[in-house]
């Protein structure tokens, strides 16, 4: 029976076995309408797979924001319904239709991943149920009416960045990303400042398989023959670890300066890279440092309730939930998700860690945006670069 | 042509190093599958184990690193006994229940890792005495990479003797082209099964200690490294030791030299190259040594 073995098959089988695990997630609801009772949020943030991390972060910020305001939202009781977004667009439109379908949440938060977020456009758009996002936004997501995000534009980190790399370089500038919709946005937004501001791009730019790559070596080499004067790189989880690491190891991070958008050094990546991370520049609309009233409420509080320095992803969920607040306390007496949608338009200046923002026409933050450099394991803010968003 | 090989051959060192980890890690499922018939989709979990293993005690010295070493072997030890313990009642029933049983156990020990250890990614740094670079032709190259690959090599030598020179490799070859004249001679077939089970599974895991420093652990390279392995187990052939080798090594340079020649075509390089060998030699590099 055994018999022949078929490497053609054995790789099929194994492939499709590989392909049917990205599916599930999420587990069955109640169900039940509970538009008189509790105010109900759904949380669809990642609680598996890759990015269970992030998920962790936006989680944590969301919750910190109701637990510090009596459990409340808009003065109404809050319940707040998490669903695993997973690894993938399937996984996550499988999570959110769960949540609106059958939880009947009013509102959801999180969503990590922009395949996730393009996958569930519709269901929010035709439903009309606002997706107050607190991560993903490609640059290609324009004309909703129900889908707001309190993160940023995919490509504005790289935007922020052009300007002052172009004048700081001294020489062309290395163009290197994971080979996804978010590395592309971010080098095209580098691009757009970079290159009106005088910067020249040395080689071509580099596009690395995503996921998969673990092995930055032929990469660090294009590099290093390139005759590169400074890198500019997007990596996020666990590849920015790698990558980091390897720059390092390889001997050019004493010889080529690093700028990335932030998400290169956010959160849990920057204790895996240690040291290597030393003297990275990378710009983001954030800072566990930044001094200011907001965030001297925020920081030390999320400290303390999480054991780590709150990240982006954390802020931006905070945020995420304050703007539920305003809403749902504007909507007032009939809270339904069209009520909550109206008011979220015109929740005005919202008083962030981060800085005051608010929303432009496009349901994005209108947000200041720092230089931060890695000094000893931890960010820290060392300029504004420019305001984006307008 | 020098100038061809000042400008690539820091890559051409990288695929030698990146080709014997994928040795030793894939060399244990060419085996377990070739030999022993079972198809083990728990391979790249036993390495991710290891990797993890090598965080747990690496303290920044080279004893640090031989304990996890020696703590990483028993595990593999362990979890390959329980392996074949596992997938035994299955061994009549074709590769896709075993396919599955495999695959459900990564997801669940994956879980348990990842409760463990969290969701980041834990690189580990090798020994204190082992970071830095050295000059290679007027390239910088990490001390580290350079050590695994005499340790690797040292490794593949040891398990080519050992599985195709030896009086023990002949018994297993012979277990696995005739098991009832092997048993008529008195041997227990299962201790064999067990032992080349577990001899693949340390070795993959042995493979985690060492290579966590390049593919440190964290969630999804169970994934990455059981997709390589299978790569190479198919690029190389079934069941033999030179084949693996001979997979191992091209797939090494087609990630990194071909990576650096090409990198506009990297996607598609792994997969390409699997295709180019499967239509030429279906068989794979090496054809597989005993089984008819």
């Amino acid at each position: 029976m055994a018999g022949r073995i078929r490497p053609v098959g054995l790789v099929a089988a194994s492939t499709a076995l590989l392909l049917a695990t990205a599916c599930g997630g999420a587990s069955l609801g109640t169900g039940e309408d509970e538009r008189s009772g509790p105010v109900k949020i759904g949380l669809l943030v990642p609680r598996s797979g890759t990015y269970k991390a992030l998920g962790d972060d936006m989680k944590q910020g969301f919750e910190l924001y109701v637990a510090r305001h009596g459990g409340k939202l808009g003065g109404r009781e809050v319940e707040i319904v998490v669903a695993d977004e997973g690894e993938t667009a399937d996984s996550g439109k499988a999570a959110a239709e769960k949540l609106v379908k059958q939880d009947r949440v009013i509102a959801v938060s999180g969503v990590v991943s922009s395949a996730t977020i393009n996958g569930v456009k519709d269901l929010f758009e035709t439903g009309k149920v606002p997706l107050v996002g607190s991560n993903a936004s490609p640059t290609t997501l324009t004309g909703t009416e129900y889908i707001w995000r309190t993160s940023y534009v995919n490509d504005e980190p790289g935007k922020a960045l052009g300007t002052y790399v172009a004048e700081r370089a001294g020489g062309p500038v290395f163009l290197i990303a994971a080979g996804y919709q978010a590395g592309k946005d971010e080098v095209e937004g580098f691009k757009s400042t970079f290159l009106p501001a005088g910067g020249k791009v040395a080689g071509r730019e580099v596009y690395t398989p995503f996921p998969g790559t673990k092995n930055f070596q032929p990469y660090l080499a294009q590099i290093e023959k390139s005759g590169a004067r400074a890198v500019f790189c997007f990596y996020a989880g666990g590849a920015a670890v790698d990558f980091v690491k390897q720059y390092r190891d390889f001997g050019l991070a004493d010889k080529i300066p690093l700028y990335a958008p932030g998400f290169l050094t956010e959160g849990g990546v920057l204790k895996g890279q240690g040291d290597a991370a030393d003297g990275i520049l990378t710009a983001l609309n954030y800072s566990a440092d930044l001094d200011n009233a907001a965030n001297k409420e925020f920081a030390p509080a999320y400290t303390a309730a999480y054991g780590s320095a709150p990240t982006t992803y954390a802020m931006a969920s905070w945020d995420a939930a304050q703007v539920l607040d305003k809403a749902v306390k504007a909507a007032g007496s009939t809270v339904t998700s069209e009520s909550v949608n109206k008011a979220i338009a015109q929740v005005g200046d919202i008083d962030s860690p981060r800085g005051t923002w608010r929303f432009n026409g496009g349901g994005t933050p209108v947000q200041p945006w720092y230089l931060r450099e890695v000094k000893q394991g931890a960010n820290t803010v060392s300029s504004e670069l420019v305001r984006l968003g307008g | 042509m020098s100038r061809w090989l000042d400008g690539n051959f820091v890559s051409v060192v990288d695929g030698v190093a990146f080709g014997l980890l994928l040795f030793t890690i894939a060399v244990g499922l060419s085996l377990v599958f070739g030999m022993m018939d079972v198809l083990n989709l728990a391979h790249g979990t036993l390495y991710l184990a290891g990797a993890y293993v090598a965080y747990a005690l690496s303290d920044g010295t080279v004893t640090g690193l031989l304990l996890a070493l020696l703590a990483g072997v028993l595990v593999g030890t362990a979890g390959g006994a329980a392996l074949t313990f596992l997938t035994q009642p299955l061994a009549h029933r074709g590769h896709l229940d075993q396919a599955v049983l495999t695959l459900g156990i990564t997801f669940i020990v994956a879980d348990l890792l990842a409760a463990a250890f969290g969701g980041d990614v834990l690189p580990t740094d090798p020994p204190t005495a082992l970071r830095g670079t050295v000059g290679l032709l007027g390239h910088s190259y990490p001390v580290y990479r350079l050590v695994f690959i005499a340790v690797a090599a040292g490794l593949a030598l040891l398990v080519y003797l050992v599985f195709e020179r030896s009086s023990l490799g002949a018994l297993v070859r012979a277990t696995v082209a005739d098991r009832d004249m092997v048993r008529a001679l008195g041997v227990d077939i299962r201790k064999v099964l067990y032992g080349v089970f577990a001899a693949g599974a340390a070795l993959a895991t042995a493979g985690g200690v060492l290579g966590a420093p390049i593919l440190g652990p964290g969630p999804g390279v169970d994934e990455t490294v059981l997709v390589l392995s299978l790569v190479v187990v198919v690029v190389g052939g079934l069941g033999s030791v030179r084949g693996a080798l001979a997979g191992a090594l091209l797939i090494g340079q087609v990630q990194t030299l071909g990576v650096a020649l090409l990198p506009e075509y990297a996607p598609f390089l792994l997969f390409g190259t699997m295709l180019l060998v499967l239509v030429v030699r279906p068989q794979g590099l090496v054809a597989p040594a005993v089984r008819a």
